[in-house]
């Protein structure tokens, strides 16, 4: 079954995560209903410990519901096994982290290239796919540069295109400009802007910084584990 | 697969820890390949000391140690004179009477040597025809015979037992007339002189045994039929094949007490080991979690992870092997009534290389597990 054009790419239906700390439980999240179109650059808001990582790892299938489903594209993504989730991340979803998360003994090349390896491409269409990615974040010139070679927005950028190259439909980002600087930030943010509109990429940024919500289509507040507000940017 | 250059590259993370884990590592190589070279030795000593041709008469009731054992004058003359099946070289026949005796020798600078001396007759080598005089001549009365080796058991310098040397015992000079050399065996370290000058300093008209070489159609079971013939002749046949696997069992408290304390000092280096694993892994719990989150498989971060080990542990292997070819190869230790000479022999150089690989997969596992076993959302986090 092929999925419609305009169906959305995330769906999430009476989801709920729970923890177990010593004798008590945790919950972060509670029968959280949620649908994001294709295409569409998302922001998450809301106070820490509201549960806004544990969303983004459900929907990144990083981290297993405790109830509901969770769908994205025509994949029941709750229901696979951890092997078959980590096959199914390399494919379907670009993750990016607040502190880039780079291997600091890989180039920026190299970096970038992990996503394709579990595929088996050739190593010329790996190269084409990796050149592209850090083209399209500005950082062509610094490809056999090492991370700690690199300033924050260059790390972030690599770490974009990291999550780009095998051309997932959804990216999910984790606080991305919370560690850089205005000028850097705002390039981190008119890049993602970029990808949404020009390529379609369906985005879930979480973060603090009101002025990073204002780049989204649409912004979300999570409280206590449950999204409050609706509030459509643009 | 994560590429080997990411594997060879965390190598040079920390040096400090590449240097100490490799040094670690060629350390346990070391101790297993010493452990295992000297009970090599010492196997190899024993077997090929004893000859699956050859018999010994022993006093009845003494057929674990020849030191204590009888054998009269009368029975070692009916043996080698009446004992059928015996193998004969240019019509003498291979009967060798002997005395084991421990005796205190004093060098030309008056140390004292103890140790055991074997007084023989000349058909002592018609019995043992792997040995060969290696230097000077066969022993006449008032001369003595060293063992390639006696001088390493003894512990003193190689010229103290030279041609030509005297020592003293019981107050009457012994000059050094030959080198004795029979390649693996613990005779090698021994003392010869002649029977009679030994009967004397030992005042005994008994012999401790009488060493027989049957002929090759001949078996030990001839000899043993004749021994419980000639009940009143009070003799014992063993053959020396059993005679000094006996030996080598009593030696098996030695055996395993190398072993143990190769092993312990080895997992003490493993221990130290996994230490600095777990804190070189504990250091990239949250890398290990990335790579997951980008789809990599715990097994393949693991197959990585083990690559990296057993760079270093290989490193280590040859660095041990190398050290172990240095410290051990030809070299000579006391051990019991002998000597042995140590040799790198393939087999050593095998359980080497297995300790080594054991070591990076096995050292490797528990920190391993402990840095990719967590759910990935709380290494995400670390
Ligand atoms: N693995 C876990 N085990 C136990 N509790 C957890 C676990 N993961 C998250 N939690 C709890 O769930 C709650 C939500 O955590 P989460 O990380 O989703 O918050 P957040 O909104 O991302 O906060 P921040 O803005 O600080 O990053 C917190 O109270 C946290 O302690
Ligand atoms: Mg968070």
């Amino acid at each position: 079954m092929k999925a419609e054009k305009n169906f959305p790419l995330v769906r999430c239906a009476g989801v709920a995560k729970r923890y177990r700390k010593g004798s008590l439980w945790v919950t972060p999240l509670e029968s959280l209903d949620l649908e994001v179109p294709r295409g569409e650059f998302l922001a998450l808001m809301g106070p820490s410990g509201s549960g806004k990582t544990t969303l983004l790892n459900l929907v990144s299938g990083i981290d297993s519901p405790s109830e509901g489903r969770i769908d994205i594209g025509d994949i029941a993504v709750h229901e696979l096994s951890r092997r078959k989730l980590a096959a199914w991340r390399a494919r379907h979803v670009g993750y990016i982290f607040q502190l880039y998360h780079l291997i600091p003994v890989l180039s920026a090349y190299e970096n970038v290239e992990l996503p394709l390896l579990p595929d088996g491409q050739s190593k010329r269409d790996r190269r084409e796919r990796v050149e592209a990615a850090l083209s399209l974040v500005g950082l062509a010139d610094r490809m056999h540069h090492f991370p700690r070679e690199l300033s924050g927005g260059q790390e972030q950028r690599v770490a974009i295109a990291r999550a780009l190259v095998a051309d997932p439909e959804l990216l999910v980002a984790d606080e991305p400009t919370g560690d850089l600087d205005r000028e850097s930030a705002d390039s981190v943010l008119a890049l993602l802007r970029n990808l949404a509109e020009e390529q379609q990429k369906t985005i879930i940024m979480v973060t603090h910084d009101p002025k990073a919500a204002a780049a989204a289509d649409r912004l979300l507040h999570l409280e206590k584990g449950r999204l409050l507000e609706d509030q459509h940017v643009k | 697969m994560l590429p080997f250059t990411y594997a060879v590259r965390n190598l040079s993370r920390d040096r400090s820890r590449l240097v100490q884990s490799i040094l670690g590592s060629a350390l346990v190589v070391l101790l297993v390949m010493g452990a295992h070279a000297m009970n090599a030795g010492m196997t190899r000593s024993l077997q090929s000391t004893a000859s699956p041709r050859n018999v010994l008469l022993l006093g009845a009731g003494s057929e674990e140690s020849m030191q204590r054992s009888e054998v009269s004058e009368q029975a070692a003359g009916i043996a080698e004179t009446s004992l059928a099946g015996v193998e004969s070289v240019l019509g003498q026949r291979a009967v060798s009477p002997e005395i084991v005796h421990m005796a205190t020798l004093l060098t030309g600078e008056g140390q004292e040597l103890r140790g055991l001396v074997r007084g023989v007759t000349s058909k002592a080598m018609l019995v043992h025809p792997e040995m060969v005089i290696q230097e000077g001549h066969f022993p006449g009365p008032g001369e003595l015979l060293v063992g390639r080796l006696a001088w390493r058991r003894l512990d003193v310098s190689p010229e103290t037992l030279a041609v030509g040397e005297v020592l003293t015992f019981d107050g009457v000079d012994l000059r050094v007339s030959g080198v004795l050399a029979a390649p693996g065996t613990v005779m090698e370290s021994e003392i010869w002189m002649p029977l009679q000058d030994l009967r004397t300093f030992a005042q005994r008209d008994t012999v401790s045994s009488v060493a027989i070489r049957l002929r090759e159609d001949a078996e030990v079971a001839d000899v043993q039929l004749f021994t419980r013939q000639r009940l009143d002749l009070e003799l014992s046949a063993v053959s020396e094949t059993e005679y000094y696997a006996k030996l080598a069992r009593f030696y098996a408290p030695i055996r395993t007490m190398t072993w143990t304390t190769a092993i312990l000092i080895a997992a003490a280096a493993v221990f130290g080991g996994l230490n600095t694993l777990y804190a070189a892994f504990a250091s990239r719990v949250r890398e290990t979690a990335t790579l997951q989150a980008i789809g990599f498989s715990r097994f393949v971060i693991l197959i990585s992870l083990l690559q990296e080990s057993l760079l270093i542990s290989m490193a280590g292997t040859l660095l041990g092997a190398v050290i172990a070819r240095l410290l051990l190869a030809n070299r000579v230790l006391p051990f019991g009534a002998g000597a042995i000479e140590l040799d790198l022999e393939p087999s050593t150089l095998v359980v080497g290389l297995i300790a080594g690989m054991l070591l990076g997969f096995i050292g490797t596992l528990p920190p391993a597990f402990r840095c990719l076993y967590p759910p990935l959302p709380q290494t995400l986090r670390d």
